[in-house]
């Protein structure tokens, strides 16, 4: 169908076109990371008197020294770590036996408890109910409570859930005939066969905790319990609110946008690593718990 | 067995009937309840497994459903729910006459009208775009790069916006200050937050839109492309005549499930970028929420306020969900 | 080792009734194999007896055991899909272990059975395979494997070869049946081709409906059909059926009249369908026959046999006759003979097998 030496000259002319458009539009994505991580490795001087375009001016690792050196960077990276891989477990552990038991047509009551998870998608009581509702629990200030209350979402059961009721119902019945029980159906059938469902899912939780901002800022009154996210936040809140801090590093190797940038580099560098690895399953899995026919 | 019954108690025949038909009724439903009773004997599993989560659900997402009540009530956190007394409608009607809370509101609207006009179109462009490139590799790698910044948190997204508009270290003011132009403060100033926020909203969320929209592409079957060239089409008549009808659903329900969602600006992204100088474009409603609320401590107003936005949006979804059940027989759920 | 007992056995999906009321007795060490159209409820009837569909109404008894309540797994069956239902990320040797070791049949005992299993289906080199790289035939044993490891008192079949190719389906075919004599396990076999059903049942179940129209080996249904739908189901073509009317001593068909061994006079008069199957007709008179004038339309070819498609009034009917290597003398046929002896009567209305005579 697509065949360059097929294509007329003024084919290859817009084929050439869009190629460039792409391009711009790729680099215009990729600019803001090289620009912070430039800065991030510029001197403070360089930096602040905005001379830093693509490349590190009068490059050092001030900065970085600066936050390393902060102990409050090392805990709350600690505890993002904490929140990302029990959040996660803690999801999946409700997700996976939930998805499988709202996708058996056996189960009683199958569509009133669909409808139970599908209405939260719809209609929720907003931040102030579940706040005080945190609060009720005695969930507030707690790591437990962060991990517990943001563990299952509708859209994630859903997504497995058609997942899991697209596998041919024979499995399942030649599993049983073979004598398994339902966990053993669940775990030593329908999980193997639903790897990429369950990596698109594990995806979706890793980063949203990875990212998870608002309500750590929200729940955690503790310094020592704030995760990555909200130790980025005072920190970029802090050094640009204190001109003390601006004017007295002016020739220092480092400034508040030379830390910020820094943090940046250090926070998005573990979600690059993963990228890779989760890029082939996000495509399928966004289309998974998409628009069911 | 009926009639071994009659003979056996010896029973007028007409008694009898109605004895026999009795005890058959009673048998079926004894039936009914042993065959349900089976039925949890066999499948308990099902059950347990499902369990966890449906409690999950109460504690965490119905349970604050419960607690919205005080949006009607004279809240006090030592009385609770429960005991705090009613008040009627008096925190709408102080939420209607409030200035900030509608200001939000419009707010609101206008970001996500700017969003829905500018927002909305980028992915499916990018997606067409990718469809004409040939270059496997190229169009791989562009992919990953754009898909990128989904990946990203919004705080990391702030502090980079805040970082590039800075107004004497940031990028932007230094390629004003290459035309000779006065630096901007852009982050205090009203009229430029909506173009930055939305202008973000699109270099984050484009990229990652835009798979639905290829993958509705890849599903066209190729045999209209073929009977195009044959008929002597280019590519940019085939983009027009071809792809973009046959996408016209996906394009359809992605547009209905966008207006449905009104109501959700990602107020994470605001509350980390605005601040009181630009509030007067800034704020929407769950900013003003988060603010009277859980800065502030006016629980039950906010929670009226929340309500709103709640319902708001409820009708919204639903309304566009029919739209989009009548229009393409495609149900959102 | 054990047999199968249904005693009206009814299926209901909330007020749709599929299976009414199924009655079977399945010997031990007995192949029965339930053939009919699609949606005459012999799959439904075949996942009742393996527990994957709840009995309506009925008993059922395995062994002699009563089984209605009894979970799919304690059922001691093992069962082939219509897919293999192979799990995917095991490969053969594990899929075959699969039900022995959720079992907990130890390892060493599991290892010997299924290389024991793997020699009989000629799996031995395939046990490290994953299902994705094997082919049709190779699944199919493979499901076979799985079923056979568990020693099962009673095997069920659920349309296994529907999905293998005309020619691997002949050969799988003989298969089950070699094993069938070789393990000798009570097998229940669900199909809806005729000639799977005749060459492997001991005895054949025809259903229809939800229903059982006629039960019986082989050759019974074969040569009497109990009515005119087990008539037009079983053999290929199946049997020819035109309308007509008892006489004194035989039956008109439109202008034709043939004749019938021992009608009665008292019988004239009756509608009546008659069944003539298209290998029983001849090209020459014989001793008994008939004559059918007919009006042929097409003759097929198909080796050492060719079929005579013709046309008798309104009806549309098959014949087969001998080629003997040549189709010409088979153009110009005018007309056929039919014996008196090989005629089936049905009544018109019931469609029940008539006795004639009787």
């Amino acid at each position: 169908m697509m065949n360059w030496n097929l294509y007329s000259r003024g084919d290859k002319f817009f084929a050439i076109v869009v190629s460039i458009l792409i391009g711009m539009f790729t680099a215009a994505t990729l600019y803001p990371f090289i620009y912070i991580a430039a800065v991030s490795f510029s001197s403070g001087f360089a930096a602040t008197a905005g001379k830093v375009v693509l490349t590190p001016i009068d490059a050092t690792l001030e900065a970085y020294k600066y936050i390393l050196a902060e102990p409050m960077f090392w805990l709350s990276y600690r505890n993002t770590f904490i929140y990302t891989i029990g959040g996660t477990l803690m999801s999946l552990a409700f997700i996976i036996p939930g998805a499988y038991a709202l996708s058996r047509p056996q189960l009683k009551g199958r569509r009133f408890f669909n409808l139970f998870i599908a209405f939260t998608m719809w209609f929720n009581a907003g931040l102030i109910p579940f706040f005080l509702n945190m609060r009720d629990l005695g969930l507030l200030d707690s790591m437990f409570g962060i991990i517990i209350a943001f563990a299952v979402n509708a859209f994630n059961i859903i997504l497995l859930r058609n997942f899991f009721e697209a596998i041919p119902q024979s499995f399942e019945e030649a599993a049983r005939m073979d004598g398994a029980n339902d966990f053993q159906v669940l775990w030593k059938v329908y999980v193997p066969l639903s790897k990429p469902a369950i990596a698109t899912i594990t995806l979706f939780c890793i980063v949203s905790r990875w990212n998870g901002f608002f309500w750590a800022m929200v729940l955690l009154k503790s310094e020592e319990k704030i995760p990555l996210q909200v130790f980025l936040r005072h920190t970029i809140a802090n050094l640009s609110d204190t001109d003390e801090f601006a004017l007295n590093v002016l020739d220092a190797a480092y400034s508040a946008e030379t830390v910020t940038a820094a943090i940046i580099v250090c926070s998005i560098i573990p979600v690059l690593i993963v990228y890779p690895f989760i890029q082939k399953y996000f495509e399928k899995g966004i289309l998974l718990g998409g628009v069911k026919e | 067995m009926v009639e071994e019954h009659t003979t056996a108690t010896g029973l007028p025949i007409e008694e009898a009937v109605i004895e026999a038909k009795e005890a058959q009724r009673h048998q079926v439903k004894n039936d009914r309840w042993t065959r349900l009773l089976d039925h949890f004997r066999r499948e308990w599993q099902i059950y347990a497994m499902l369990l966890p989560t449906i409690v999950w659900f109460v504690v965490f997402l119905y349970k604050p459903m419960y607690g919205l009540q005080i949006a009607f009530k004279d809240y006090s956190i030592f009385r609770g729910v429960a005991n705090s007394p009613w008040v009627g409608f008096e925190h709408f009607e102080t939420l209607f006459s409030n200035d900030q809370f509608l200001r939000a509101v419009s707010n609101t609207i206008k970001i996500s009208a700017l969003n829905l006009l500018f927002g909305f179109p980028a992915p499916i462009i990018l997606a067409l775009m990718f469809n004409e490139i040939l270059n496997a590799t190229y169009k791989r790698a562009a992919q990953t790069i754009v898909y990128l910044p989904h990946f990203i948190s919004s705080v990391i997204i702030a502090g980079i916006v805040i970082t590039a508009f800075s107004p004497t270290a940031g990028i932007v003011n230094t390629v004003i200050g290459w035309f000779g132009l006065d630096p901007v403060y852009f982050l205090t100033q009203p009229e430029w937050f909506r173009p930055i926020f939305v202008g973000t909203g699109i270099w984050q969320e484009a990229g990652f839109g835009s798979i639905v929209f290829l993958a509705a592409i890849a599903g066209v079957s190729p045999s209209l492309y073929e009977s195009a060239v044959v008929d002597g089409a280019n590519r940019w008549q085939m983009m027009w005549k071809i792809t973009i009808p046959s996408i016209l659903p996906t394009i359809l329900i992605m547009l209905i499930i966008r207006i449905g969602n009104i109501m959700e600006v990602s107020f994470e992204l605001i509350i980390l970028l605005y601040q009181p100088a630009t509030y007067e474009t800034a704020d929407v409603v769950n900013t003003w929420v988060y603010r009277q609320g859980l800065q502030s401590g006016q629980y039950d107003l906010a929670a009226a306020a929340g309500l709103f936005n709640a319902v708001v949006a409820f009708a919204l979804v639903m309304t566009a969900n029919s739209l989009s059940r009548r229009y393409s027989r495609t149900s959102l759920w | 080792m054990a047999g199968v007992s249904l005693n009206g056995i009814v299926k209901r999906y909330g007020a749709v009734q599929v299976v009414h009321g199924i009655d079977l007795e399945v010997a031990e060490k007995e192949f029965v194999v339930l053939v009919g159209p699609s949606g005459c409820g012999k799959s439904t009837t075949l996942r009742m007896i393996a527990g994957l569909e709840e009995i309506s109404e009925g008993e059922l008894a395995i062994d002699g055991r009563y089984m209605n309540r009894v979970a799919p797994k304690d059922r001691d069956l093992a069962m082939v899909f219509q897919n293999y239902a192979l799990y995917p990320h095991l490969n053969v040797a594990d899929n075959m272990a699969f039900g022995l070791r959720i079992r907990k049949m130890p390892r060493d005992q599991i290892k010997t059975t299924i290389a024991e299993t793997a020699q009989i289906l000629g799996l031995t080199n395939y046990l490290e395979r994953r299902p994705s790289d094997l082919s049709g035939g190779q699944r199919q044993r493979v499901a076979m494997g799985r079923a056979i490891v568990r020693h099962p008192k009673v095997f069920l079949f659920d349309e296994p070869l529907s999905n293998l190719d005309a020619k691997l389906r002949t050969q799988m075919r003989a298969e089950i049946k070699r094993l069938h004599n070789r393990l000798g396990v009570t097998s229940v076999y669900v199909t809806h081709d005729q000639v799977e059903a005749m060459t492997l049942a001991d005895r054949i179940v025809v259903m229809n409906d939800g229903r059982i129209e006629q039960v019986g080996t082989p050759m019974e249904l074969f040569n009497n059909p109990a009515n005119t739908f087990v008539a037009g189901f079983l053999g290929s073509p199946p049997m020819n059926q035109m309308k007509g009317k008892l006489t004194e001593n035989g039956a008109q068909i439109g202008s034709s009249e043939i004749k019938l061994n021992g009608v009665t006079a008292q019988q004239a008069g009756r509608d009546v369908i008659i069944g003539i199957r298209p290998e029983h007709v001849t090209l020459a008179p014989g001793e008994g026959t008939s004559p059918l004038p007919i009006a042929l339309d097409l003759v097929e070819p198909l080796g050492s046999e060719a079929l005579l498609h013709a046309r008798f009034g309104d009806d549309n009917l098959v014949f087969k006759a001998d080629t003997q290597g040549d189709i010409g003398h088979l153009t110009g046929v005018g007309e056929v003979h039919i014996p008196a002896l090989l005629v089936k009567i049905f009544d018109a209305d019931t469609g029940r097998a008539l006795s004639v005579g009787a």
